[in-house]
């Protein structure tokens, strides 16, 4: 089973490599600029002003700070919750759902479903925002359907549920991309294996868990990669709605990076919270590395 | 099927994109959307006389303040720049913009401006940009709330008690946000200067600038003081003892708006904010009458705290400025579109169409700026006011204390905020750079 | 799977595409509403007033640049994914698959940090321009763009290749007339990621560009913003319908073209 048995790879390595040369100086140039970001989280490095310009080495400092100024585990526990609820809890498993449900259903009831999701995708992030602080402000569309028809006073949402707010604004926001993606995935699918299974006598329930999910774990996989890291470092839908606030409420790490990096203007301690970050992420990724690996 | 085609599309996009090149101007500018009205119709003029063509590049205010400091310190920046007051030190200190002292000397009209709110955008007394316009800070009242509370107009606190006693009736009276002091890191700079600032100034003797965040003579920053502790307790007894207000209104996605909305559904009882209000309550561009106005709300200078020897009435101003690049191409020529757009004719229409506070004295001394009440009494204000610590740093300090106030808001402790506050400016200045005072 | 969904899972849907959808009344309620306050209310008035103010000014013009970004940066990435990802699939090269999961990690690195390096390369090499907005984007997507095709590109059964082979295909006949069409889903997918994620992109062209006329619509959506602290909801929402619209339009062309699968290709090659 080596490339020896694929004549039309060994025979065209060249060829081969010639495609894959703009994407590697495409990834050379971003390993650079990724490279110094790692190198500024190292430095004191500032946005403006003279340590803009003439920054020093102050080794690892800003990684000390991480834990002995207040912020940055505060802020940790904000986003743990935030990215598991709003996106493998909320985006995913929504995501995986309809995809499997619309999967082979009319295609007007579809594409309905699709023009609805799609647009919340698509929205600016911004306009998503307002949209999503005047459905729930006090004179907003929950208070005057829901809440003041059942009799009860108008709920200020933003002031007391804020990280539910901004959680249920996320998934609305970006259930679309899981849909898609899982979409394309059953659609490659063989539909003979369905059918099989189908035949062999197996419940939809069946179908979905023992034949097309492990077909498509490697998407599952990557889905949930891509997602964390958005939503780890998802920013403007939170940070347009409640500044991070009231309070720290809603300080997510993207939150806090922007405010230190730009408001306080200390890039390097800015680098220093995404190396962390990335090194979370990377702990994580290494559990659903394993859902890669093929069932025994 | 997506493969064919591409190369005609790349050829088309880089055909376009070439297309989309600027032509070489001998002259740039670049500026923020909300002062167009003042900017193109000096750069008509300015074209109009030199015969030179302008590039004029207006952007929106998101991320204005991030392209600026890029531009800049790439070399990519236009030769004349608007920029808020609070960074040009920053930016001169990095060298990225040109002294003005010498050109400006040869200048008829500039012996109008305010030496004070020279200040501000001056950096190792030499000054690098100018004012377009400046603004003072006061405490704005909802006269039908305060009626309802049962307190007496026109409303004069005389100190901190007052304020907050006030804020007490009138939430005993059901107003929903009684003290709207900013607070927090969503507002940025609002959460500084109309609050903490605001009340630092007043909360000790001005001695040894014990009333500010930075002692000035020696450029330390103040990292703990008597004044930055009662400034605190205030946001604490506000927001977290007494909750005299909920947090909310600071962390609206569109603060402006929820302020207004607030205000129209009478739920506003006192505002710290600052002379903007008098057309921005409403609508900034199309407020209602004079008379509706006054019929609405009230407003008074912030007192003191009270404490022996504070100031009876504090006030800070800021405002934008406009410079010329280091790197200009001809400075003489951007320093000739500078003086273009101040020149008093469009200078003056200019404040005097946008109710602005003028930093000229050609200007305020107008008969036409003199006829308006409100300008004339606040630009009293403005006579005993200061500006921000502008040394390289501010910015920081002023995200600090943003910082503190969003800590505040969650009801951490005075004790614990500043010694946060107090171990970040070390982390950013140095031990030697931070003092205490008893 | 084919056959008509039940009653109570169209109900589910149908209920779902309500509560989806019930938020849009405010942007819908403000951008036909002359006098929009962005307070959600039923208007007095009825108008296409916002509309004319959102077309009005440079958004045509900005219309076209956010064209060139979104299909630009889709199709580089698309292509340069493409080449690279084929092999990166079908060759044994070792760890390609903790490299690949390495790249889309330290796309976590802020963009705070990737910015100015960024700036300053596109300044050297003159690529202050649109190229230069479409190229590091491109750059920007690219490990996830590699992620994603190798994926779908493994889902391809190497029998069909094989096969082909045997009846005489060469590498590009393989590579376009087998495996490119047996991942077309997944293609589009990718390609209308990078398109949607280049529309809505605001900082880069805010940055890279040096005229007022190349901004795309995503800056021109600002323009809602420009008087001190009033915000103009009337223009916002009108420009964001408009805005949202030629993105939900090309999702539309794209899946009528995705959307045969698997067995439509069939295993004849």
């Amino acid at each position: 089973m080596k490339n020896q048995a694929n004549p039309w790879l060994t025979g065209n390595l060249f060829v081969l490599a010639l495609g894959m040369l703009p994407a590697a100086i495409l990834i050379g140039a971003l390993l650079y600029f990724t490279a110094w970001a790692f190198a500024f989280s190292f430095t004191d490095l500032a946005l403006v002003g003279k340590k803009s310009v003439e920054w020093s080495w102050v080794g690892l400092e800003n990684f000390e700070r991480l834990f002995t100024r207040r912020g940055f585990l505060e802020s940790l526990w904000t986003t743990v919750i935030f990215v598991f609820f709003s996106a493998i809890v909320g985006q995913s498993v929504l995501g995986f759902l309809l995809a499997a449900t619309l999967r082979g259903t009319q295609s007007t009831i579809r594409s309905v479903v699709e023009v609805c999701i799609m647009l919340g995708w698509l929205l600016p992030d911004i306009v998503a925002a307002f949209l999503w602080s005047a459905t729930t402000s006090q004179t907003g569309l929950i208070n005057q359907l829901i809440v003041v028809p059942l009799g009860f006073p108008p709920i200020n949402f933003i002031n007391s549920y804020a990280l539910l707010v901004v959680t249920i604004a996320n998934i609305w926001k970006g259930t679309a991309w899981s849909y898609l993606l899982f979409s394309a995935a059953l659609d490659s699918v063989s539909r003979e294996v369905v059918e099989a299974a189908k035949v062999d006598g197996a419940t939809p329930f069946q179908r979905i868990w023992l034949v097309q999910l492990p077909i498509i774990r490697p998407h599952i996989a990557t889905n949930m990669l891509f997602i964390t890291i958005w939503t780890f470092t998802y920013f403007p839908l939170i940070f347009a709605m409640t500044g991070g606030g009231p309070g720290r409420q809603t300080e997510t790490l993207a939150v806090f990076l922007y405010n230190q990096s730009f408001s306080r203007g200390n890039l390097g301690f800015g680098s220093a919270i995404s190396v962390a970050m990335l090194l979370i992420v990377g702990v994580l990724s290494l559990f659903y590395l394993r859902l890669l690996r093929e069932p025994k | 099927m997506l493969k064919r085609g591409f190369l005609t599309t790349v050829a088309a996009v880089s055909l376009m994109a070439a297309a989309a090149l600027p032509a070489k101007a001998e002259i740039s500018i670049m500026y923020m959307e909300s002062f167009g009205s003042l900017i193109e119709s000096g750069i008509a003029k300015f074209e109009a006389e030199t015969g030179e063509k302008v590039n004029a590049i207006k952007l929106p205010g998101q991320g204005y303040d991030q392209r600026i400091a890029l531009d800049l310190s790439a070399g990519t920046a236009a030769d004349v720049n608007l920029i808020d007051s609070f960074m040009v030190s920053e930016l001169a200190s990095a060298g990225y913009l040109l002294p003005l002292d010498e050109q400006l000397a040869g200048w008829d009209q500039y012996q109008y401006y305010l030496p004070g709110l020279l200040e501000v955008a001056s950096y190792q007394d030499q000054v690098y940009a100018l004012p377009t316009d400046t603004d003072v800070r006061m405490l704005w009242y909802d006269l039908s709330n305060f009626e309802k509370a049962g307190i007496p107009t026109p409303w004069e606190p005389k100190n901190w008690a007052d304020i907050l006693d006030a804020a007490q009736k009138l939430k005993d009276a059901g107003v929903q946000y009684p003290f709207q002091l900013p607070a927090g890191t969503k507002q940025a700079e609002a959460a500084t200067m109309q609050g903490v600032y605001m009340a630092l100034l007043g909360a000790d003797v001005p001695e040894g600038d014990r009333n500010r965040l930075l002692k000035r003579d020696t450029n330390q920053w103040i990292g703990d003081s008597p004044a930055l502790r009662r400034t605190f307790e205030l946001y604490h007894q506000v927001y977290s003892e007494k909750e005299l207000n909920p947090a909310d209104l600071n962390y609206a996605t569109d603060i402006g708006a929820a302020v207004r909305a607030a205000l129209a559904n009478d739920q506003l009882g006192i505002l710290a904010s600052g002379s903007w209000e008098d057309a921005c309550l409403w609508d900034c561009n199309n407020p209602p009458s004079r008379e509706e106005r006054d019929a609405q709300v009230g407003w008074t200078p912030w007192p003191g705290s009270g404490e022996p020897g504070t100031k009876a009435t504090t006030n800070i101003s800021g405002g934008w400025t406009i410079g010329v690049n280091t790197n200009a191409s001809d400075k003489d020529l951007a320093f000739k579109l500078v003086t273009t757009i101040f020149d008093e004719a469009n200078f003056k229409a200019w404040t005097l169409a946008n109710h602005r506070m003028a930093v000229r004295t050609d200007i305020s001394e107008s008969p036409e700026y003199t006829a308006d009440p409100f300008l004339a009494k606040a630009t009293a204000l403005a006579a005993d006011t200061t500006g921000r610590d502008t040394i390289p740093g501010y910015q920081t300090v002023s995200a600090l204390i943003q910082q503190a106030t969003s800590d505040l808001v969650d009801g951490v402790s005075v004790d614990e905020v500043v010694q946060t506050y107090h171990d970040a400016l070390v982390d950013e200045f140095g031990e030697e750079k931070v003092i205490t005072y008893e | 799977m084919d056959n008509q969904p039940s009653r109570l899972t169209a109900i589910a849907l149908a209920f779902m595409a309500v509560i989806w959808v019930s938020p849009f009344s405010w942007l819908i309620l403000n951008a036909f509403n002359p006098l929009s306050t962005g307070q959600l209310e039923i208007p007095k008035a009825f108008g296409f007033d916002n509309f004319g103010l959102a077309v009005s000014g440079n958004a045509g013009r900005q219309f076209f640049n956010s064209i060139i970004i979104a299909a630009g940066t889709a199709t580089l990435s698309v292509v340069v994914g493409i080449s690279a990802a084929y092999p990166l699939s079908r060759l044994r090269i070792p760890g390609r698959n903790a490299f690949l999961w390495t790249l889309v990690l330290l796309r976590m690195l802020p963009s705070a940090g990737v910015l100015v390096p960024l700036y300053f390369a596109a300044q050297r090499s003159g690529l202050l321009n649109q190229l230069g907005v479409i190229v590091a984007l491109t750059i920007l997507n690219l490990p996830f763009t590699l992620l994603l095709l190798k994926n779908f590109f493994d889902t391809v059964p190497i029998e069909l290749e094989e096969a082909a082979y045997v009846e005489g295909a060469s590498l590009l006949q393989i590579v376009t007339k087998i495996v490119l069409p047996m991942s077309r889903a997944g293609i589009a997918v990718v390609w209308f990621f990078s398109f949607t994620g280049a529309w809505n992109e605001f900082l880069l062209p805010l940055i890279f560009a040096r005229v007022q006329d190349a901004f795309p619509m995503s800056v021109g959506l600002y323009a809602a913003f420009g008087q001190q602290g009033a915000i103009n909801y009337g223009f916002l929402t009108a420009f964001s319908i408009l805005y949202a619209a030629p993105a939900i339009g090309v999702y539309f062309l794209l899946r009528r073209n995705m959307n045969t699968g698997f067995a439509g290709v069939g295993v004849k090659g």
